[in-house]
This record gives structure tokens, C-alpha cells and sequence, in this order.
């Protein structure tokens, strides 16, 4: 628990060094996705353990939603847009999920056939490079 | 009397943080308790603070006043991510044709779908440009949606929906369209449905589930680097 706590202390002060860069040096990239690099870079050179950071990032993930409530409250702003444009927002938002559930499955399924291929065949002549030659 | 009216806004504002916590958390213990998709503390949680606020008729100033302290966790939570990459690093390496396929696909299908359809059933521009980047995670959508021109709260509203959408019908659509390997049910279900998607796609199985968390990380993030190149494109 405390040590959850810490970790996500960490990842909050490295939150507000990350935007505050962003902001100073006018960067291109959001603070976020900067923070993310620096992390995943001393995770990579095993600067810091993943045991120093897993907790905190499991909690910050596992509570994704309670920190988005709060802006999805503020839609009773836009009550009258969602009452006249309701139905064909809905219609649309269906139509699109659909779309992009079957073209992405649709395409990683073939991808990913042909990848695992690749991989076997490559795995298969690493183990038996003698027999062919 | 200004003094009043400041331990007025303040206290109103601790009830809805409160009450906020206590909507969260009981409809994760409900969903917890018994498993029914429309329990699901995403569906029930903003529903149930929603309605206490209109109820009880809290403006919403005065909702903000220490909420929206919660938002401010999104930033960490990006970072947060680096940990799931990290941990899949072996997996990534197997398949990075596959996951690049994924992650660019999804990206561009989203796009071109929400702007394309947007335009056929004639939505306001507020509601048009908010939905371009429904299909990412709230934390990388709040952050790409200003470069489209739309609004942070209607986006994160048109996320939550996506999401609930893609959970409710992926598996008709699985059967329907033939979709039937592992990383290809992931792949779809993290790029159309991102955290919401990635929970029903590692109910589906272990390798699902971790495909459409990297497909969700890796959508989120290419859309936050891409969305100031795309937007002259799409609005």
C-alpha cells in the first residue's frame, strides 16, 4: 500500500517535470508520451527494477476510470446537443466500431498468419542449418 | 457573505469528490460481486455520479472544484504505460509486423471512419471533432483531441461510449467476419475499444488481452504524435 503510494508519487512528480519541460522547451511532444520514453528507457537499461515501478503503474492503469469521470460529468453541459443529435450519433458510433473491429481483425488475422510462418521457418532453420548444407 | 459563499463552493465541492469516490467504487464492487456486462463500473459509475448530480441539482463550478484534481492523474498514467511495453518487450519482438499492422490500421480505419461518417449523418462541428479520436484511451485522446478542434469533456463522453460499444459487439462481429486468431480478436478489440476492449479481450483469453493493451498503448501513442500532422486533413 505504501509503497504503491510512492511509485505513483514518482510517476505524479515526473508528470510535472515531463509538462512543464514540454511547455519551457515549447517541444513538439506532449509531456505524457515524454514521460513514458524516460521510463520505459531506464526500465530498458535496467537503470531502475520493474519491481521499483510495477505497483504504482498497475494502480494508475487499474483506476484509468475514475480519473476520466469527472469530464464525462461535465456532458450535462451539452444536454441539448445529445438530445437533438442523439440517434444519429448513436447510429454513426455503431456503424464505426464496426468498421474498425472487422478491418483491423481482418487484417492482423492474415498478417499475423503470415508472420508466425516467417517465424517457424526462421526458427526451424536456426535449429537445423547443417542438415540442408 | 463571500466568505460563505467560498465554504459553500468548497463544501459542495468535497461532497462531489466524496461522492464521486463512493460511485466509483461501489459500482467496481458491484461488478466485482456479480458479472454482468451492464454492471460494468464503466456503464454504472458515470451513470450513477450523472444522475446524483442532477438530482441534486450541484452546479457543475462547483462539482469541478476539487474533482477535477482526479483528471489530473491522466498525465501519470500515460507514463504509467511504459511498464506493460516493458514487460511484453519479448512479445513485441516476436510479432512487430503484426502489432505495426495493427496499430496502423486501427489508427487509420478510426480516422477515416469517424470523419467519413460524421459527414454522411451531418454532425455539428463540436460533436465532429470530438469524435475523431474516440477510439483511443481517454488519457491520449484528451490529449490529441485539441489538435482537431474538439472539445476535451464531449471527447472523453464519445470515448466511454466506443468503448462500451466495441465490449457489447465484438463477439457477434468475431463470428460474423471470421476473425478467429488471437492477435487478430486483440489487435481489433484495443484499437476500436482501448481499456474497455483490452478487459474483454484477456476475458477472451491470456494472449488477447495482451495484444489489445499494446494495441490500445501504441494506437494512443501514435495518435498523439500524428494527430498535429492529420488535422489539416481531417477538419
Amino acid at each position: 500500500m505504501l509503497q504503491t503510494l510512492a511509485q505513483v508519487s514518482l510517476f505524479s512528480l515526473l508528470a510535472i517535470i515531463c509538462v512543464q519541460a514540454e511547455q519551457y522547451f515549447n517541444l513538439p511532444i506532449p509531456g505524457s508520451v515524454i514521460g513514458l520514453a524516460i521510463v520505459l528507457l531506464l526500465l530498458l537499461t535496467k537503470t531502475i527494477p520493474e519491481r521499483g515501478v510495477s505497483l504504482g503503474s498497475a494502480w494508475l492503469i487499474g483506476e484509468l476510470l475514475l480519473f476520466f469521470i469527472p469530464p464525462v460529468v461535465s456532458v450535462i453541459k451539452y444536454q441539448s446537443l445529445f438530445e437533438h443529435y442523439g440517434a444519429r450519433l448513436i447510429v454513426m458510433l455503431v456503424l464505426g466500431t464496426v468498421f474498425v473491429l472487422v478491418g483491423t481483425g481482418f487484417v492482423v488475422d492474415r498478417v499475423f498468419r503470415f508472420e508466425r510462418r516467417m517465424n517457424r521457418q526462421r526458427a526451424q532453420a536456426s535449429l537445423a542449418p547443417s542438415m540442408e548444407g | 457573505m463571500s466568505m460563505f459563499e467560498d465554504t459553500g463552493l468548497a463544501l459542495v465541492g468535497i461532497f462531489s469528490l466524496v461522492m464521486t469516490l463512493a460511485c466509483y467504487s461501489g459500482a467496481k464492487y458491484a461488478y466485482g460481486k456479480l458479472k454482468f456486462w451492464w454492471l460494468s463500473p464503466i456503464m454504472l459509475a458515470p451513470l450513477g455520479i450523472i444522475s446524483l448530480v442532477l438530482l441534486l441539482d450541484i452546479p457543475l463550478p462547483s462539482y469541478f472544484h476539487f474533482s477535477h484534481l482526479l483528471t489530473l492523474m491522466l498525465t501519470p498514467a500515460v507514463i504509467a504505460f511504459a511498464v506493460p511495453i516493458y514487460r511484453e518487450r519479448h512479445l513485441i519482438a516476436k510479432y512487430p509486423l503484426t502489432l505495426s499492422i495493427g496499430v496502423i490500421f486501427g489508427l487509420l480505419l478510426g480516422l477515416i471512419s469517424s470523419w467519413s461518417l460524421s459527414k454522411l449523418v451531418s454532425l455539428p462541428p463540436e460533436l465532429a471533432q470530438s469524435v475523431l479520436v474516440r477510439f483511443v484511451s481517454t488519457p491520449f485522446a484528451m490529449e490529441a483531441t485539441s489538435s482537431f478542434g474538439g472539445v476535451p469533456e464531449l471527447t472523453a463522453m464519445l470515448v466511454l461510449l466506443t468503448g462500451v460499444l466495441g465490449m457489447i459487439i465484438c463477439e457477434p462481429i468475431f463470428r460474423l467476419a471470421k476473425i478467429s486468431t488471437s492477435l487478430g480478436k486483440g489487435a481489433a478489440l484495443g484499437a476500436s475499444a482501448h481499456g474497455v476492449g483490452a478487459a474483454k479481450a484477456s476475458e477472451i483469453g491470456e494472449e488477447e488481452g495482451v495484444i489489445a493493451s499494446l494495441t490500445m498503448i501504441f494506437t494512443g501513442i501514435a495518435m498523439v504524435l500524428t494527430a498535429p500532422l492529420f488535422s489539416p486533413l481531417f477538419t
